[in-house]
């Protein structure tokens, strides 16, 4: 029932918590001023009944009965239909003046039910409060008026507490449907393209959800959150396609060399065969563990693990484990280090790529050539470079060498399988350093560039604003 | 001398049972977090071998317990995970080495064989020998036959390890990691040039060669002809 969508909301319910609020409070308020305005009225009423009868008091004290009687007159015309009315018994118990058409008034404050007009016997019966008070002779006098105008205030007051309180109440229940079913709306919108997700259309991204700008930053967080998932999802499926096709070609060669050892005829080249096949598996084992490595890094993982290392020191022990290595292909391998340079980073990782590109740079240049690590500040940046004076790599295959399992024909015969490069591509993809295959004019310069965030990697970075 | 086997596997169970006892090892084995735990409390064992994933406890778990329990015999950890934070996290464990899977027989046993000749960390050592090959820890000097030896300092710290593990295998991967802090397999011969290098001066010019290259494994510094 699509109507009902608007009642389904948590903004509805919201809205008719909020109508329930609003509903007593308005009622509490408009209870409140009607008590209060109803006893202003009242205490009103009984003044003017005290001091009209201390007034008639005073005339009856002052001119006698007869100055009473002609004051009472005088009243009474003056009045009009918002008179008082009397009531005068003298100490005999004679009634001298009657508006009330019954005896039942008393001394001090009562009241008094009497017709609207005395003479006719079928008029309305209203009920009058009335304050009898002693005169000096003996006799009573009873003052009374109606009481009809702080009833119908008291009426009129009620009447307008509950209409106000009914429509306080309607309006904040229709309000919160509106608005609930404007979220519903929007958030089925929402949920209709997470569901084509969950199908499978993982291109598919989220509207935005519009209301305000709080709801459009958790669509776009969440469009993000699946850019990052389906980049997950292709790193995921890279490294299976290439370990499906890669590994095919030094599995296969395993099985031949098996198949060779199963014909071997003597001892000593069945040994020599078994051998061959435990290194050809350690082979498939190495490149089996890089890439899964690389598919970790570039998923990202690690990034939590990283603390603030000195790259000098550790740039200067991995050119210092490789100065003899190099020395021994007759290359030189120089190292120009400024000193405490620092940047967050995992060291082995970091060890392990700058190990990578040294490696490359000795295995890939002739012998007599010239290695230069360089590491130095530009401005906020830490910059550290391999350059070698080589053969270096064409403009158009430099981009190629990133890759896993590439290689350049002239390097075919060399031992590798091409994922050094690629790994340490990932490692300072992890460090969001730059990684540049430059010409050094002759040969190759490897360039990395730590940017300032690289210092403050560790640290979650707020992505508000 | 007695050692504790942690593995769930039975195939690398028996395998790995047979390859220490064939190194004149004797094993006690489980295949799970538990019993390790109950045997390694109430047993005193030289090394204990724990594999990192079994089903229950596993071996961090175990390692934890025994530690807490005052367990101080060294530990290896052997596991699939290659991660570089899953070392860490088994180091900080309370583990003494950490052996990815696969690996080699030889590998594994020279790694055994490293932590159950051990010296116990109080057992200060100043000064190491062998034959005529003396090593100074704290004046960080070298001599044979009472002949100084200009050593680099990779090149001590080679040495250095060569003489603490005197008579025993160390493989390349052992090398890498304890002289270069290297837990990655370079493709260049790092080891190679630097032990040419040590040989050079250690032993070029004396009859007894110390170094000696054991084929298909790593390197041993012994005085045996």
């Amino acid at each position: 029932m699509p109507w009902l969508s608007g009642f389904r909301s948590g903004a509805f319910r919201f809205a008719l918590l909020l109508a329930l609020a609003f509903a007593a409070s308005a009622a509490f308020l408009l209870i409140v001023v009607e008590r209060s305005i109803s006893q202003y009225a009242a205490a009103a009423t009984d003044g003017g009944l005290r001091s009209e009868a201390a007034i008639l008091q005073g005339e009856d004290r002052e001119g006698g009965r007869s100055n009473l009687l002609r004051a009472i007159a005088l009243h009474r015309r003056a009045g009009g239909e918002e008179a008082f009315r009397y009531q005068l018994t003298d100490s005999t118990g004679h009634l001298l003046v009657n508006d009330m058409g019954t005896n039942a008034a008393r001394i001090g404050w009562g009241s008094v039910a009497v017709r609207d007009d005395p003479q006719e016997p079928g008029a309305n019966v209203e009920t009058l409060k009335s304050l009898g008070v002693f005169l000096p002779d003996g006799g009573v006098l009873v003052v009374a008026t109606d009481t009809y105008d702080i009833q119908e205030l008291r009426s009129r007051l009620d009447r307008f507490t509950v209409m106000a309180g009914v429509g306080i109440t309607l309006f904040a229940l229709i309000g919160g449907y509106l608005l609930g079913a404007l979220f519903m709306r929007r958030l089925d919108r929402v949920n209709d393209a997470i569901g084509r997700v969950m199908a499978g259309n993982v291109a598919e991204r989220l509207p935005r959800i519009g209301i305000s700008r709080e709801f459009d930053l958790l669509s776009s967080n969440l469009n993000a959150m699946l850019d990052r998932i389906g980049a997950l999802m292709d790193g995921l499926r890279q490294v299976t396609t290439d370990i499906a096709h890669d590994l095919r070609t030094p599995l296969s060669r395993l099985r031949q060399q098996l198949e060779a050892t199963r014909e071997a005829r003597d001892a000593e080249r069945y040994e020599m065969s078994i051998e061959s096949a435990i290194e050809q598996t350690d082979e498939i084992l190495a490149i089996f563990r890089a890439l899964l490595r690389i598919g970790t890094l570039e998923g990202g993982d690690g990034r939590q693990y990283f603390a603030t290392l000195d790259l000098s020191d550790l740039l200067g022990r991995v050119t210092t484990a490789h100065q003899p290595v190099a020395e021994d292909e007759g290359k030189l391998l120089i190292a120009d280090h400024e000193a405490g340079l620092l940047v967050d980073g995992d060291a082995e990782l970091l060890a392990q790529m700058m190990t990578n590109l040294i490696d490359n740079a000795i295995r890939h240049t002739p012998a007599g050539s010239r290695i230069v690590s360089k590491l130095e500040r530009m401005d906020d940046r830490i910059v550290a470079s391999i350059s070698d004076d080589g053969p270096g790599i064409p403009a158009e295959e430099r981009a190629n060498v990133l890759t896993r399992f590439y290689r350049l024909d002239r390097s075919r015969n060399l031992p590798g399988a091409g994922l050094g490069m690629s790994l340490a591509a990932a490692i300072a993809a992890l460090h969001r350093a730059r990684l540049e295959l430059l010409d050094n004019c002759p040969g190759l310069r490897v360039r990395l560039t730590f940017s300032r965030s690289a210092l403050t990697l560790g640290r979650p970075v707020s992505q508000a604003g | 001398m007695k050692l504790l086997l942690l593995e769930d596997d039975d195939a690398t169970r028996t395998h790995l049972e047979r390859t220490l006892a064939a190194a004149g090892y004797v094993v006690d084995v489980c295949s799970n977090g538990r019993d390790a735990i109950f045997l390694g409390s109430s047993s005193e064992y030289a090394v204990l071998i724990l594999d990192r994933m079994v089903p229950g406890v596993d071996g961090l778990g175990v390692l934890k317990a025994l530690r807490a329990a005052g367990v101080r015999s060294p530990a290896l950890f052997l596991t699939a995970i290659d991660g570089v934070h899953d070392r860490v996290e088994g180091l900080d464990a309370g583990a003494d080495d950490y052996l990815v899977k696969p690996f080699a027989s030889i590998e594994f046993i020279a790694r055994v064989n490293a932590l159950s000749r051990r010296q116990p960390a109080n057992d200060v050592v100043t000064v190491l020998r062998v034959a005529d090959l003396e090593v100074d820890l704290i004046k960080r000097s070298v001599r044979r036959a009472g002949r100084q030896i200009l050593l680099q300092a990779q090149e001590f710290k080679l040495l250095e390890y060569l003489m603490r593990h005197a008579g025993e295998v160390v493989t390349r991967s052992m090398l890498l990691e304890n002289v270069w802090s290297f837990h990655f397999d370079p493709q260049t011969n790092i080891i190679e040039s630097h032990m040419s290098r040590l040989r050079s001066k250690v032993d070029r010019g004396f009859n007894l060669e110390l170094i000696r290259t054991i084929r298909g494994s790593g390197y041993s510094l012994d005085a045996l002809a």
